[in-house]
This record gives C-alpha cells, sequence and structure tokens, in this order.
C-alpha cells in the first residue's frame, strides 16, 4: 500500500478526488469498519462529513451527535465504514449518548478506533486515548484543531506522542480538510498491518489495586484465552461495570478478540465465566473504598505526563482572552439576561419580518396560480369531480399550504440558529438559564433541549439523551412540547396579525404582533419551567442532581457553510416530514367534509357535537375539530380552521366544499374569521391553546422511542391538553365575567 | 352561553374535590393507599425485623417494644409474634423471642433489600436523604429475590448503604462493623463519621441540622455525662448524648489528616486557583463519577473563572476544559488554595 506522506497538495480537494470517493449513506457493504472516537466537542462530526462527504450536522456545543451517525467512503479500492460516535469523557459511561460510544468501541468490534483529540486541551483528551488504547491496539489518534492551539501558542511533538502512545498519530484542521489524507493513509495503514499498534506502556496502580489485577487476571487469561487485554478486564470487573460483567456472562467477551478469518470463537464454558465474575466479587470486598478515585486519578496522571513530555514551547496554558471578555458580556449579572431576550427577539423578529414576502409569493404560485392550472390539467383528464376534488383540492392543496407557510420562516429560523449554536452561544444560555431549572428541578441542559425544540419538538427530544440523569431526562422530555415548534409559528403569527395588530395604529401592527407571539413564546417557556417544577415535586420526586456542562470556546460561525447544510439538513428534512402528513389530512379534511350522513356532511357533525366544549373554552367547534384533525402535524391548524368555517359558516364565498381556504391576503382571512364569530377573545385562546395542547403525532412517537414508556408517553401528551384546556377555560370565564 | 360565574364556581368546585382525594400523602386516595398496602404480610416482616435489630442491638424484644415499634396494640403484637413462631422465623423462648436460622435470612433478605434500595435512592435519584429511609421501608416488602439482585448488579453490588452500614450478600454475610458511638469517644481524638442511624426520625433530622454528615470529620473536645463537645472546621459546638449515640465513629489513626480540609471549589472567588485535596463522602454513584470524568481528581489545579448570570452555575477551568457546576457540586470538592499563575498572554 502506499503510504501518502503530507505532501502541500494535501488539503486539495482535486488532489483527494484521485484516492477517495464519498459513497454518502451507503453503508451495507464494507471491507473495514473505522469508529470515530473522542471527547465531546473536539470535531468529530466534522471529521466524519470531510470523510463521508455527508453533511452530519455539526454545531459548537458538547453533546451534538446523540446517536451514532454511520456513512462510508471508497479509499484505495476499500469500502470504508465509518461510524461518529457520540462524545465521551472517558469509557465508564453515564449517560445515554456515552453509552452509546463506549459499547460501541467495546463490542461493535471497529477495525481502526480514530480517536480525534482537541490539540488545544491535549491532556484532558489523552485519558480518553489512553482508556481505548488499553482496550485496543488498532488506534489512529487524529490531533484536530491544531490552528486553534497554535494561535494558543501550543505546539505538540507529534512523532514523540507516536511513541507515547504506540500508535500513529496525525495532525491536521478537519474543518477544512487539512490532514484528512494523512489520516486515511494511517488508517489504511492499521488496518492492512502495515502500521500496527504497539503495546502501551500500563499505568501501574496503587498496591491493593494492583494486587486484586494480579490476583484477576491469571482466572481471566484461563477462561478467555483470547482475550488481547485482560488487565484492562479486570479492572473493569473490579469496578462492577455492567456492560463487562454482561459481557462475561454471556460469553460475548471470548468473542471480542478479532479474528480475521471471521470464525468465531468457542464460548467459554460457564462454570468458568461464573468463575471469573466470582472472582471480582470477592476480590472487590478488599478494595479501598474509594478505588474507583484511585483508578481514575491515575489514569489522569498518566494523560499529564504524556502530555508533558510531548507538549513543545513554554506556553502551557490556552489563553482565551477574547473568550473570557465576550464571556463577561454574555454572562454578566446585568446584562447576560437582556441580553439573551434581544438575541431571541431579534432572531424572531428577523423570522417573521423576513418570511412574510416570501410566504405570500409561493401562496400566489402554488395555491392561486397552481391550483386552477391543475384544475384545467384535471379537466382536460375528464377526471370525476370527487377525484379532483380529493386530490387537488385535498391533498394539493394542504400540500401547497405547508409549503407556502412553512418553508419560508424555517429557511430563515434554522440557519440562524444554526450560526448561534457554531459560534458557541448555546451552551452560555443554558449556564445562564440553570439555577432556574435548579429550582424547578431540572437540568441546566434542558435549555439547549428546549432551543432545539423552538425548531422541532422531536428533534428537542431526541436532544435530551445529553442530559445525563434520567429523572432530569423525563422531565425535559415531557416539558419540551412547550417550545413553540415551527409548526406553531405560522399560526401565532397568522392570528397576531389579524387581531392584535389590528388593535394598533397601522406603522406598529408588525411590532406589536411580534411582541405578542414573543410572549406566548415566553408563556411557554414559564409554563416549560412550571411544569417541570410540579412534576419535580409530584410523581417525578427529587433534587436537582448532576450537572456539569463544557462551555467550548467561541468559534467563527462559517456562514456558507452553515446556509448550505441548515437549509439542506434541518430545513428539508422537516418539510418534508410536514409534507408527509400534510397528504394524508388533507384526504381526511376533504373526505370529512364531503361525505354526508343523514343529510349533514360529518364535519358538520363533528363541529355540532364539539361547538359546546369550544364556546366553554372561548373557541369553537370549528377550531376543536382542526385540532383534531391536525394531530399528525401543527403546521395545518390554520388552513383547517379556514376550510371548516368556509364550511360551516353562513354560505360564504363562493369555493365548493372541501375546499382548503387560501391563505391569499390576510385581510381576506380577517374578514372571513369575523364572519365566523371570531372575536379578540377567540384569538386570544386559539394562540393560548396552540402553545398548550399535545404534540404532534411525530413527537408523541419520538416520546415513546425515548422513553420506551406508555404511562410517560401518555402524560407528556395529555398533561399539556389539561393545561390548554384549563387556561383557556379560565380565561374565557374571566374576560367574560369582566366584560359583563 | 354558560354564565360565566357559574362556569368559574363549578370549576372551582372540582379543584378542590380533586385535590381532596389526590392530595399527597394527606388525600383520600394517599390514605387508603397507605392503608391498603399493610398487608398482614408486611406487618409480619416488620416484626420480624424488630426482633432481628434488637436482637443485634443485644436487646430483648417484648410485646411493649414491639408495639411501640409497629404503633400498634400490645394484643396484636402478641398475635404478630404467635403467628411468627407458627411460621417457624422465631424461637419463643421462656423469656423473650429470638429468630430462628429461616427467621435471620428472611430478616437479612429484607435489611439487605431495604439498603440497596436506599443506596439507589442516593445514588441515582434526587430523592432528599431524609425521604430514603421511608421510601426503604415501603419497598423492602415489595421486590422479590431477583429483583434485588438484579438492582444490586445495576449499582454495582455495593457494600455499604448511604448511611454506612454495611449491606449483607445474597448468602446473609455482613462484614463485622467496629462500633462506637460518638457518645464513647474519648476527647482529644478525632473521629470520621461512619454512620448516622436514620432512626428515630426526629434525631436523624437533628443531625443533619447540626451538619453532621457521613464521612465528615470531628475533633471530640470534651464529654461530660449531658453532651459532647466537638470541633470542625473552625467551629466548636455541642451533641446532647441521646443523638451523639446515634452516630457511629472511627477513631482515626494519628497519621491520617486530623484536621479534614475546610475550603471547598464553591469558596474560590472567580480568578482563584484551588488544588483538589478530595472529594466528600456526600458525593456518590454516577455523580461523584461524573466529577472524576471530568478530571476533578486528587492534585488536579481548578481556576474558577466566572459566574452565570444568575451567580449559580460557575464555570471553572478543569484540565484545558470551561466547565460550569452547580454550587452543590462544587462544595463536594473539597481544596486547597494555590497561588495563582501569573498570566501568560498569548
Amino acid at each position: 500500500m502506499p503510504t501518502l506522506a503530507a505532501s502541500p497538495c494535501g488539503s486539495c480537494a482535486q488532489h483527494r478526488a484521485q484516492s477517495l470517493v464519498k459513497l454518502g449513506l451507503s453503508p451495507d457493504k464494507w471491507d473495514y469498519l473505522v469508529a470515530l472516537a473522542g471527547n465531546p466537542n473536539v470535531g468529530k462530526s466534522t471529521v466524519f462529513n470531510a470523510l463521508t462527504g455527508l453533511r452530519q450536522h455539526t454545531g459548537n456545543w458538547p453533546g451534538k451527535t446523540v446517536v451514532r451517525a454511520e456513512g462510508a467512503f471508497e479509499h484505495d479500492g476499500s469500502r470504508v465504514k465509518v461510524v461518529d460516535l457520540p462524545g465521551t469523557y472517558s469509557l465508564q459511561a453515564g449517560s445515554v449518548d456515552e453509552e452509546v460510544a463506549r459499547d460501541f468501541v467495546l463490542f461493535g468490534r471497529p477495525d481502526v478506533t480514530v480517536v480525534v483529540v482537541d490539540a488545544t486541551r491535549l491532556e484532558r483528551n489523552l485519558n480518553l486515548v489512553l482508556q481505548i488504547r488499553e482496550i485496543t491496539d488498532r488506534v489512529v489518534v487524529f490531533l484536530n484543531l491544531i490552528d486553534e492551539a497554535r494561535r494558543h501558542g501550543i505546539a505538540i511533538d507529534v512523532k514523540k506522542l507516536e511513541k507515547e502512545l504506540g500508535v500513529p498519530v496525525v495532525q491536521g484542521i478537519a474543518r477544512e480538510g487539512v490532514g484528512i489524507d494523512e489520516l486515511l493513509a494511517a488508517v489504511h495503514g492499521v488496518v492492512t498491518g502495515t502500521r500496527s499498534g504497539q503495546q502501551l506502556r500500563v499505568a501501574r496502580h496503587v498496591p491493593k489495586v494492583e494486587q486484586a489485577i494480579t490476583d484477576l487476571v491469571p482466572v481471566i487469561e484461563q477462561v478467555f484465552p483470547e482475550v488481547p487485554n485482560p488487565r484492562w478486564v479486570a479492572l473493569r470487573l473490579l469496578n462492577a461495570d455492567e456492560a463487562v460483567q454482561e459481557a462475561v456472562r454471556t460469553g460475548e467477551l471470548g468473542q471480542l478478540s478479532r479474528d480475521d478469518t471471521g470464525d468465531t470463537v468457542d464460548l467459554a464454558p460457564e462454570a468458568g465465566r461464573e468463575r471469573v465474575l466470582d472472582a471480582a466479587m470477592h476480590l472487590r470486598w478488599d478494595l479501598p473504598p474509594d478505588f474507583h478515585d484511585v483508578v481514575t486519578q491515575r489514569a489522569y496522571e498518566a494523560a499529564e505526563e504524556v502530555a508533558a513530555r510531548v507538549q513543545m514551547g513554554g506556553l502551557k496554558k490556552a489563553g482565551f482572552a477574547f473568550d473570557r471578555k465576550l464571556d463577561a458580556w454574555l454572562t454578566s449579572r446585568v446584562l447576560g439576561f437582556p441580553l439573551m431576550l434581544l438575541i431571541l427577539a431579534a432572531v424572531f423578529w428577523i423570522t417573521i419580518e423576513g418570511a412574510n414576502v416570501p410566504s405570500s409569493m409561493l401562496a400566489n404560485l402554488l395555491v392561486e396560480n397552481g391550483r386552477p392550472w391543475l384544475h384545467g390539467i384535471a379537466a382536460a383528464l375528464s377526471l370525476p369531480w370527487w377525484l379532483d376534488g380529493f386530490l387537488i383540492d385535498g391533498v394539493y392543496l394542504a400540500t401547497a399550504w405547508v409549503i407556502a407557510v412553512m418553508l419560508p420562516p424555517m429557511a430563515i429560523f434554522f440557519p440562524l440558529f444554526t450560526l448561534l449554536e457554531d459560534f458557541g452561544y448555546l451552551p452560555r444560555v443554558a449556564f445562564n438559564l440553570d439555577s432556574m431549572f435548579q429550582k424547578a428541578g431540572a437540568h441546566g441542559k434542558q435549555a439547549l433541549t428546549m432551543c432545539m425544540g423552538f425548531g422541532c419538538n422531536a428533534a428537542g427530544v431526541v436532544a435530551t439523551r445529553v442530559i445525563d440523569s434520567p429523572r432530569e431526562r423525563l422531565i425535559a422530555i415531557i416539558t419540551n412540547n412547550f417550545s413553540l415548534c415551527n409548526g406553531r409559528w405560522p399560526t401565532q403569527i397568522l392570528i397576531a396579525t389579524i387581531f392584535i395588530g389590528a388593535l394598533a395604529p397601522s406603522q406598529f401592527g408588525g411590532l406589536v404582533s411580534a411582541s405578542a407571539v414573543v410572549s406566548i413564546a415566553l408563556l411557554g417557556i414559564v409554563m416549560m419551567f412550571l411544569s417541570s417544577w410540579i412534576l419535580s415535586r409530584t410523581v417525578l420526586r427529587g433534587e436537582a442532581t448532576s450537572f456539569s456542562l463544557e462551555l467550548p470556546p467561541y468559534r467563527p460561525p462559517r456562514v456558507l457553510q452553515t446556509l448550505y447544510t441548515s437549509v439542506i439538513d434541518r430545513t428539508l428534512i422537516v418539510l418534508w416530514r410536514a409534507v408527509i402528513f400534510a397528504i394524508p389530512a388533507g384526504a381526511v379534511i376533504w373526505l370529512i367534509s364531503n361525505i354526508s350522513v343523514v343529510g349533514l356532511t360529518l364535519a358538520h357533525h363533528a363541529v355540532g357535537w364539539l361547538e359546546p366544549g369550544g364556546l366553554l373554552l372561548g373557541m369553537n367547534g370549528v377550531i376543536l375539530l382542526a385540532y383534531v384533525v391536525a394531530i399528525p402535524a401543527n403546521e395545518i391548524v390554520i388552513p383547517t380552521i379556514l376550510m371548516l368555517t368556509v364550511l360551516t359558516g353562513t354560505g360564504t364565498g363562493g369555493e365548493g366544499a372541501g375546499v382548503m381556504f387560501e391563505f391569499g391576503s390576510v385581510d381576506v382571512t380577517g374578514n372571513l374569521l369575523r364572519d365566523g364569530g371570531w372575536t379578540l377573545l377567540t384569538a386570544v385562546n386559539l394562540m393560548l391553546f396552540s402553545l398548550l395542547h399535545n404534540p404532534c403525532s411525530t413527537t408523541i412517537y419520538t416520546i415513546y422511542r425515548e422513553t420506551r414508556s406508555t404511562k410517560w408517553t401518555t402524560v407528556a401528551t395529555l398533561m399539556p391538553v389539561a393545561m390548554g384546556v384549563t387556561v383557556c377555560f379560565l380565561v374565557t370565564q374571566v374576560w367574560r365575567l369582566l366584560a359583563a | 352561553m354558560v354564565d360565566p360565574a357559574l362556569a368559574l364556581s363549578v370549576f372551582g368546585l372540582m379543584v378542590a374535590a380533586l385535590a381532596v382525594v389526590f392530595w399527597p400523602r394527606r388525600g383520600v386516595y394517599a390514605r387508603f393507599a397507605h392503608v391498603a398496602r399493610l398487608t398482614e404480610r408486611v406487618r409480619l416482616e416488620d416484626a420480624l425485623k424488630h426482633v432481628y435489630t434488637w436482637e443485634q442491638a443485644g436487646r430483648v424484644t417484648t410485646l411493649e417494644s414491639l408495639a411501640g415499634r409497629l404503633e400498634i396494640s400490645t394484643v396484636r403484637s402478641a398475635k404478630l409474634l404467635q403467628r411468627l413462631t407458627e411460621l417457624g422465623l422465631v424461637h419463643a423462648g421462656d423469656e423473650s423471642p429470638s429468630l430462628s436460622e429461616d427467621g435471620r435470612d428472611t430478616a437479612l433478605r429484607l435489611v439487605r433489600t431495604h439498603r440497596l434500595w436506599e443506596r439507589y435512592l442516593a445514588d441515582r435519584t434526587g430523592v432528599p436523604a431524609t425521604e430514603w429511609h421511608d421510601e426503604a421501608e415501603r419497598v423492602e416488602h415489595d421486590l422479590s429475590a431477583e429483583q434485588a439482585e438484579a438492582l444490586s448488579a445495576r449499582l454495582g453490588h455495593p457494600r455499604w448503604d448511604p448511611h454506612g452500614d454495611p449491606i449483607p450478600t445474597p448468602s446473609g454475610d455482613m462484614p463485622e462493623v467496629e462500633q462506637l458511638s460518638l457518645a464513647g469517644a474519648l476527647p482529644g481524638r478525632t473521629v470520621a463519621i461512619v454512620h448516622l442511624e436514620d432512626e428515630p426520625r426526629e434525631i436523624f433530622d437533628t443531625l443533619l441540622t447540626q451538619g453532621l454528615h457521613l464521612g465528615g470529620r470531628l475533633e471530640v473536645v470534651s464529654r461530660d455525662n449531658k453532651r459532647v463537645r466537638v470541633a470542625s472546621g473552625g467551629r466548636e459546638w455541642s451533641v446532647g448524648l441521646v443523638a451523639a449515640r446515634n452516630v457511629t465513629v472511627r477513631v482515626l489513626a494519628e497519621g491520617e489528616s486530623a484536621e479534614g480540609p475546610s475550603e471547598t471549589l464553591a469558596d474560590l472567588s472567580p480568578g482563584e486557583v484551588g488544588r483538589v485535596l478530595d472529594l466528600s463522602p456526600a458525593c456518590r454513584g454516577p455523580q461523584r463519577r461524573r466529577l472524576l470524568d471530568l478530571g476533578v481528581v486528587k492534585g488536579t489545579e481548578i481556576t474558577a473563572e466566572m459566574a452565570s448570570a444568575a451567580g449559580d452555575p460557575v464555570a471553572y477551568l478543569i484540565r484545558g476544559a470551561l466547565i460550569a457546576l452547580r454550587r452543590g457540586q462544587a462544595e463536594w470538592v473539597l481544596v486547597e488554595r494555590v497561588e495563582a499563575p501569573a498570566e501568560i498572554a498569548s
């Protein structure tokens, strides 16, 4: 195999194209498997993207990757599968995402584990490198962010580090593609055996621990002769590591040792396996009580020693003068919160203002012009009226409306949000808000998942994996729905514009409606704190527990790349999801308003049934029915309401039954709703109910998948509905009492 | 339209009715559930545990002691003892009842489950210390032996409960612990607290409010027949003899640090540097592991960098990474101050 030495054109994409074919998401067959491991926020995802050509979302906060991402590429004729693991500080797994990483390195049997290391924090990162080295020799270390390190006056002797670790070390800057070729060559070398790892000099522990290890190792070697790292296994067993104990119990441990022929090693006899566990358990009683402390301390000392030997130059301490100055502003007692609100409001304002024009352009294109055009085609094909209506007035119109309403705000909101994320501001938000979360009995990282929820609640629920204590994680999952998601912004904005903005003189209308929407979003945050507080005092009783939040250094956001990835990844994915749900919903709406039973359509019946309840809540039957129909996707609430209002109203408009009314102009919509009996009270209640009701079906399903519990899924679904009903009821009755 | 005043009144009544039924602890439902779980089996198991604990303490179980413990009449407690004897769990002696082999096994299993559950509550949940015992009292009757085993495995087979009591092994072995109560400690010696008796509850609460915690170090200043005077961290105070009897201590050898470090990470102001001396024993389980993983180990130098907008948490520079910790966590990290190194311009 040719070894690619570092060459001046190494970072050039064309050069790499010769040997590297990015295969994106096609990891079905592969010749070898590479795992990317590393501490949180060191740029694993960036390396992953550089290798696979995928656009795995990267962000400047620890815990961005909560599930493992997979991709593939071809290099020198071999297909390589790459698995991007969540960041972890050590292999002693604490939170769910860390367990994913640990178990993969242990049991996923990667051919090579690439440990991505942040060169600015060598010592801290080496701790993990050394732990992985104890498990396997098939390691390549990628020293990332050397440009940042240089800026901070840190230089690392790569040759020496290679010698210390006994495995290849490659330095580079992943986000500029520097060093990726050398990394590939090194990985290839390890796979083909031309560059194999050497035995690592093991760290010695205190005598009592050493004694226990010495006693246990022969037992393990006897039962599992194939295991390459009996010393490490012994240490983990003494530590009562569940995963390793389980591997011994099932005999899986014996099969972990790689054999290139692919044969499975015979299972070790069960009696032997039990003997290993027994021996470990007995030895454990004689260990010093602070055994775990001592072992961890020793690991860090070892990392410190290695780091001290390979770091060159007198400037050991990284200086972050600019970061600290910025932090002094962003986290200051006086300015911290106002700045946060200001940034939040600015993001919303830009979204609202910027989305207006493209939204009506899209509506014009897809609805005003697109629908008659399609009807024309249908007429030309002489489709029966019901098929024409079902397809165009039901399915097509629902989809068109969702695209027109959702695409522009998302295409603005997501990139803005991603820029903040890239820059490193989000962890500061969590940092500032933590004391409030603590009082509510929740975890500070819930601030991060809450922010994710502003984009999409389902994404927010998945993001809760960064929270390492189960109780707090459950709270974060259940309350994520109180983040006003993208599907609900359009509803809020439209209703606020029609009913609340109209109260103010026209030049202030935009400002007034924007602040109404921000108030609803803030109310959502208040509700989130309140329900977290209630949950942690009732069904999820407990005090706020472990918390640690890494504040990464600020990094200049890469504007163009951010725009590209956030539009492609987030916006289109969320939009696609909405479209998928809008299609059946459009069909249902058309059907219920065209199928008649006993002289009235199904929609009429349902509205009639729901009317009394709706009035009690200051809304009406139409709105409630719309919420039932819109369970799959919040974004179709408004079109459904408009259509049903037309249908059950006093015969306004010339549209046929079941037509999703187009959102041509705000005035028309407003007049239509006022004709339907809407008042300011109706609008306020609709906005409140839009905030406080069940999550959409995708989110409900995600909650179930994350909690694996019907009970908590039910709580998460019904609690907001109960709150919404209560709040709307109280607002309505008090309002009427005062008005009377 | 419904009259709003009427609607609001109906709503108020409904809320009140729900509160009466579901109010935690005092509501109809909670009371009912409490009575429903006091089955005969639970009573018997509680009685057995009482006989066991009193035997361990070298005291003689009487009908009165049992009645007092279970809050029942002496007639009922006589019936319970009778039933235990019939089941072969207790030998009805002439003077006092004593445990049979089976009885001891059953009692030890209960104790094991109880202590495992306390360990679980302490390590894995945020349930406050004052509630561990009561919760465990309930759960010990509910978990099967297999479930207890699974729990033990999940917790990494712990050896001690959070009060410092040993957890019996499944076969019923339990290491002998040297028992020395604070009331019996000689003046002039330094002791480490190894156990805080969690019963009776009032005394346990008093101990907690006096700042006594597991692993804490005390210097015994003086002792008379009413109270023990102790000192720690530059503070001196008295503990009543009754309370002191509920504190088990280990006398520290001369070599072991006499004066425990008293400064914690939380005492550092932004810009100050501390070297980690130890982690408080109050920091347990995953929380302790998390801190260790972050690099908070003996000898690490940590700089307090900045407080958040609300003052808590504070961000610390730990081995090159800026990590925010809550005040409660920072208080677990015992440090000694070191001179901040002169800032090197970058």
